[in-house]
């Protein structure tokens, strides 16, 4: 019952993960009452919760105070992180000396008050409000979605009364609200709304899209959307977690299974860069959904919805076998013997001219399999296939990483975004600037094009050579960036795959050495894909140029789907090896296919955009005869009778290690300091000018980035629905016009 | 006397001897029928299997069926068709040959045997989609 905002309130309680910051908040708490703080901290008031002393801050409410020492007051409008509205009722308690009882989410405690958390007041006005509740909430818990996980249903049974007074005997019906389609990824069942209110507030709040609101009030009030309109944002999925019944629910997830039949593993999600805590739930091998775990570092508790609901594209165009295109071009499915010999006669062929090219999808493990592989066939060309800036810039780590860390962003007050869309790109880490600009004044500027990232934001225009005003401090927005305590700058990836990329990154870095401030790194670059960090760290090279520069006999593609490398770019006779999860632009062109796993089948490491690595785990096993991906390397690597010194996993681990120790450290973020990142002063800082652009500039462009969303059935379906509001909107522009 | 010393079976022995056609005919068709009997030929059905009839034999044995040559080893009761399984099952007295009753329709389809265990036998097919879809590298987008 109320399991996850418990746990958050009681801080760490009952989680592991965060014991050391229980340690040292009780480290700072004894030096305060030691050294009678010098900082003037507020004066705690005592108050009892059930005739227990609570020590607590001036301001703090009812429902913090309990939930302190471990009391759990029922609710259901109140989330730690959204606006108090206090409108269910479902927390009133009793305090001594009140007349009435009263709402402990909203309610701030003053010095010695009595609460009483399970007194008979206490228990009667939550017997009285959940007696409203249930009288006009139907009863289809059997065929509701939400049923097993739904706190109206749990808390039904632990505070509302044992007998219904409910006697329909003139068979009028209870209230009834007409569904809304508010698009192809939410579910509503309005009937089942308790109006807390939580969804109107997220909307508003976290995703920054005022679509969602009431209309009506006591009986009739609704919730909706005022006007018929899809509720269009790239978290939307997240109010379906929200909801604390089932009135919002997974639509490709509906009717599917029940919460007490599906296994739960916790992931790691890879299709963007912020490495987002997912829980995979799996029902006889086979993934159903994809719910968000909470880690405050990450992702808090949110999930992007194409992390959420582009899981269905795990099944659909699957490599199951491996393939060989045979000679009449066709590829032909072949058992693991044929395709491993056909790679190992074009390896053997090759004579040390190979290659290997890694894509959005990558583990590291894999990534260390394909760089020892073609290092010891005396091959040298191994980059990424995502660009970055030329030359020896990927040797220092703080030069590709988010450096400000994605949590440390909301402490910034001063951002300047170059050439990205966070809101697309990473839109867990655009709620953290929006929680900045919310409630840390944050000022947002912008150097690109025009794009709406939900929040206020200053367009200093497209021009690159705007980067070398504001770097030279001639432009208005550099007062801002010096004035702040926290200032950061974000750049785009793709923005530095351009020509004069190199000249970008070394301008706005020599800049941040200005910048910077003790414990604090403004420099930043916001990567686009989950496997870019991990290839950087383990010693690719970025872009795929340097491979058409070494026309190679064999090239290997690892997960290489983006379609940036074409077969006329290579030699006649390259021989190209896929390796990967799925058919996609790699598989296409490649002379033998070798099936992989995907992100949910295989325990990987993936370092996200501020280096943090992180492990998914094997949820479901890979279809067929799929392998995964650094098991095939090894295979292959026998064959070619060079076998790589691991057998296991654990083995590989260490060679990981050898590489970067950082990489087995899961879930920790080492640091990566400023002052190593020296900007190259051989480079030129020449920037050219010409317009700076972003991919991703509306929703349509977000669903399909990679193999698996783009496989994604769902994902298809959310750019018809947005394309299909487009075109309402700009009919319904029409006719005002005329 | 005769009777209590068996000699009439013996007769008997020689009589299904000489009607089936010597030592190595009896010994092929005891192989085939696990049976070695005499009767009368009721009739043969147009495909080519020949039915007897004894009362001799008690009831519930007295009507037999040889099956046709070709099908060797590989015979079963499916292969009688519908218009003898009647006689074959004591539904009716009258043989097919000799009820001029029975309405002989055009559009009646022919006899076919069961083909459980054969190529052609009945094979219903999975309507479910599969779990997981797999890539067709032929098939363009």
């Amino acid at each position: 019952m109320i399991r996850a905002p418990l746990v958050k309130a009681l801080g760490a309680l009952s989680s592991p993960t965060h014991q050391i910051q229980i340690g040292s908040r009780a480290v700072r708490t004894t030096a305060v009452i030691a050294q009678q703080a010098p900082a003037k901290a507020p004066e705690k008031i005592e108050v009892f919760v059930d005739d227990i002393p609570v020590q607590v801050l001036p301001g703090t409410t009812v429902l913090q105070a309990a939930a302190q020492i471990g009391v759990e007051i029922p609710r259901f409008c109140y989330h730690e992180r959204l606006a108090v509205a206090g409108n269910c009722r479902m927390c009133l308690v009793e305090v001594e000396k009140s007349p009435k009882p009263v709402a402990a989410c909203a309610m701030p405690v003053m010095k010695g008050w009595r609460i009483k958390t399970n007194s008979d007041l206490t228990r009667k006005a939550r017997e009285g409000v959940m007696e409203f509740l249930l009288m006009n909430h139907p009863l289809d818990c059997p065929i509701c979605d939400q049923g097993g996980e739904c706190d109206l249903q749990d808390q039904a049974m632990a505070f509302g009364s044992d007998r219904s007074r409910f006697t329909d005997i003139n068979y009028t019906g209870k209230r009834a609200v007409e569904d809304k389609d508010i698009g192809p990824l939410v579910k509503t069942i309005m009937t089942r709304c308790i109006h807390c209110t939580r969804c109107v507030r997220f909307a508003s709040e976290i995703a920054g899209v005022d679509d969602l609101g009431t209309t009506g009030r006591g009986n009739d009030m609704q919730i909706g959307t005022y006007v018929e309109k899809l509720f269009l944002t790239e978290l939307s999925g997240n109010v379906i977690d929200l909801c604390p019944v089932g009135a919002l629910t997974n639509k490709p997830y509906s009717f599917v299974a029940r919460p007490w039949e599906i296994r739960k593993v916790s992931s790691i999600d890879v299709l963007d860069a912020v490495g987002s805590n997912i829980v995979v739930s799996t029902r006889t091998n086979e993934v159903l959904r994809i719910l968000p775990r909470e880690n405050e570092d990450v992702n808090e508790e949110w999930l992007a919805d194409k992390s959420r609901f582009a899981c269905d594209g795990l099944k659909r165009q699957r490599l199951v076998a491996p393939m060989v295109r045979m000679p009449n071009g066709e590829l032909q499915a072949v058992e693991w013997e044929g395709a491993l010999i056909a790679v190992a006669k074009a390896l053997k062929k090759a004579n040390g001219q190979v290659a290997g090219v890694s894509g959005q999808l990558a583990d590291v493990e894999s990534l260390v399999a394909l760089k020892d592989l073609v290092n010891r066939l005396e091959g040298e060309t191994l980059v990424t296939e995502q660009g970055f800036i030329k030359g020896a810039g990927s040797d220092v780590r703080a030069n590709y990483l988010l450096n400000s860390t994605i949590a440390g962003l909301e402490e910034a007050d001063a951002v300047l975004l170059v050439g990205t869309n966070p809101r697309y790109e990473a839109p867990l880490v655009n709620t953290r600037l929006r929680k900045a600009y919310v409630h840390n004044e944050l000022q947002i500027a912008s150097i690109g094009p025009k794009i709406d990232l939900s929040y206020q934001h200053e367009n200093l225009g497209a021009d690159a050579s705007l980067i070398k005003d504001v770097c030279s401090g001639t432009h208005a927005f550099s007062k801002v960036l010096e004035g702040a305590k926290k200032p950061a700058i974000i750049i785009g990836a793709d923005l530095l795959e351009r020509p004069d990329g190199a000249a970008i990154h070394a301008t706005i870095l020599d800049y941040c050495q200005k910048l910077k401030k003790k414990d604090w790194n403004p420099f930043n670059v916001l990567q686009n894909n989950a496997a870019q960090v991990g290839a950087l760290d383990v010693g690719y090279q970025a872009g795929v140029e340097a491979v058409i520069k070494a026309q190679p006999k064999v090239l290997f593609l690892l997960n290489a789907d983006a379609g940036k490398l074409t077969r006329e770019q290579l030699p006649k006779d390259c021989f190209i090896v896929y390796i990967g999860s799925h058919g996609d632009n790699g598989a296409s062109i490649a002379d033998a296919v070798l099936p992989g796993a995907a992100y949910t089948e295989k325990q990987a490491i993936y370092v996200n955009t501020e280096g943090r690595p992180q492990q998914t785990l094997t949820a479901v096993s890979p279809p067929g005869m799929a392998r995964e991906d650094w098991k095939i390397l090894r295979a292959i690597s026998e064959v070619v009778s060079t076998p790589l010194p691991y057998d296991t996993l654990d083995e590989l681990r260490s060679r990981l290690e050898d590489l970067g120790p950082h990489l087995t450290r899961l879930g920790e973020l080492e640091p990566a300091s400023l002052s190593e990142a020296g900007s190259q002063a051989t480079i030129s800082k020449s920037i050219n000018g010409g317009p700076i652009d972003v991919k991703q500039k509306e929703l349509r462009d977000y669903f399909m980035t990679d193999a698996v969303s783009r496989a994604s059935p769902t994902m298809a379906k959310c750019i018809s629905a947005v394309n299909k509001q487009q075109r309402q909107n700009e009919q319904a522009k029409q006719s005002v016009a005329i | 006397m005769a009777k209590f010393l068996g000699i009439n079976r013996l007769a008997k022995l020689f009589q299904i001897i000489r009607e089936s056609g010597g030592l190595k005919q009896t010994y092929l068709k005891l192989y085939r029928n696990d049976d070695l009997k005499i009767g009368t030929l009721v009739g043969i059905d147009k495909y080519g299997n020949k039915y007897f009839e004894n009362p001799y034999y008690f009831y519930g044995r007295n009507r037999w069926i040889e099956f046709a040559p070709h099908v060797n080893m590989d015979y079963d009761g499916s292969q009688i068709p519908a218009d003898w399984y009647g006689w074959m099952h004591y539904k009716t007295d009258l043989p097919p040959i000799r009820d001029g009753s029975r309405p002989k329709y055009k559009w009646l389809a022919d006899h076919s045997e069961n083909l459980s265990g054969t190529k052609e036998a009945y094979m219903p097919y999975s309507t479910t989609p599969p779990k997981v879809e797999a890539w067709d590298p032929k098939a363009k987008k």
